[in-house]
């Protein structure tokens, strides 16, 4: 793979229109679907899994499993971290063409800075170039 | 692989700027656990994420971080800082 120098900072240029553009959300808050596995909050390592999280779902089926930030305001609304709703929103007053099939969370805490920067990383951006048709990503944290 | 441009929203901007994001919104304030707002606050949401996005549009240097207000968040709170720095 590319290994970029420790001060570059990789960059691409958003050249199109916001309203022809497909969205796509990547979060580090530890979201996903109540019926996926969560993720290992007992490994003092972190976890380096990722789950995808399809367009259709409600909001209401999504949860938080992160123990690095206090999550509650989430628990009650996932939209402060992951926001897919307001995504929709955007969507219907044409500020954007289209939503992502695809989403990703993954838990962004981790002591394998190497496995994550090398594995999940590039794991992610595979699922969203190939799954998602993403034209966007809006990245996101706790 | 093509690359896909993308755009941070980040409430701990000095802790993010370690991992050199291409283009980065900090609104300013925000707590942690909140980066597109407090819970409910739909048109708040709304403008973040608008913000956000437009950023692509904006002819931004490469690893930028820009700092918006929005006072309608309420109280405000001090960013995370980076240990050991």
């Amino acid at each position: 793979m590319t290994t970029l120098s420790r001060k570059c900072v990789p960059f691409t240029p958003f050249d199109g229109e916001l309203s022809r553009a497909t969205v796509a959300v990547v979060t580090a808050g530890g979201v996903h679907l109540k019926d996926q596995e969560p993720f290992n909050i007992s490994d003092e390592l972190g976890d380096l899994t990722f789950r995808v999280i399809p367009a259709d779902v409600d909001s209401s089926q999504l949860m938080v499993t992160h123990h690095h930030y206090d999550h509650s305001d989430a628990d009650e609304d996932i939209n402060v971290v992951f926001p897919l709703d307001v995504l929709r929103d955007l969507q219907r007053e044409d500020f954007i063409r289209d939503i992502a099939k695809k989403h990703i969370g993954y838990m962004g805490y981790t002591m394998q800075l190497k496995a994550m920067y090398e594995g999940t990383a590039p794991e992610i951006a595979n699922e969203i170039d190939r799954g998602s048709r993403a034209d966007v990503v809006v990245l996101t944290g706790g | 692989m093509r690359g896909i441009p993308t755009v941070l929203i980040t409430v701990s901007p000095e802790v993010s700027a370690q991992m050199r994001p291409p283009r980065a919104l900090y609104p300013k304030g925000f707590k942690v656990g909140n980066s597109l707002g407090r819970p409910g606050m739909r048109e708040l949401q709304r403008r973040v994420l608008r913000d956000a996005l437009l950023l692509l549009k904006e002819n931004t240097r490469p690893g930028s971080f820009v700092t918006r207000e929005y006072p309608e968040y309420g109280e405000q709170y001090e960013p995370p800082r980076v240990r050991n720095k």
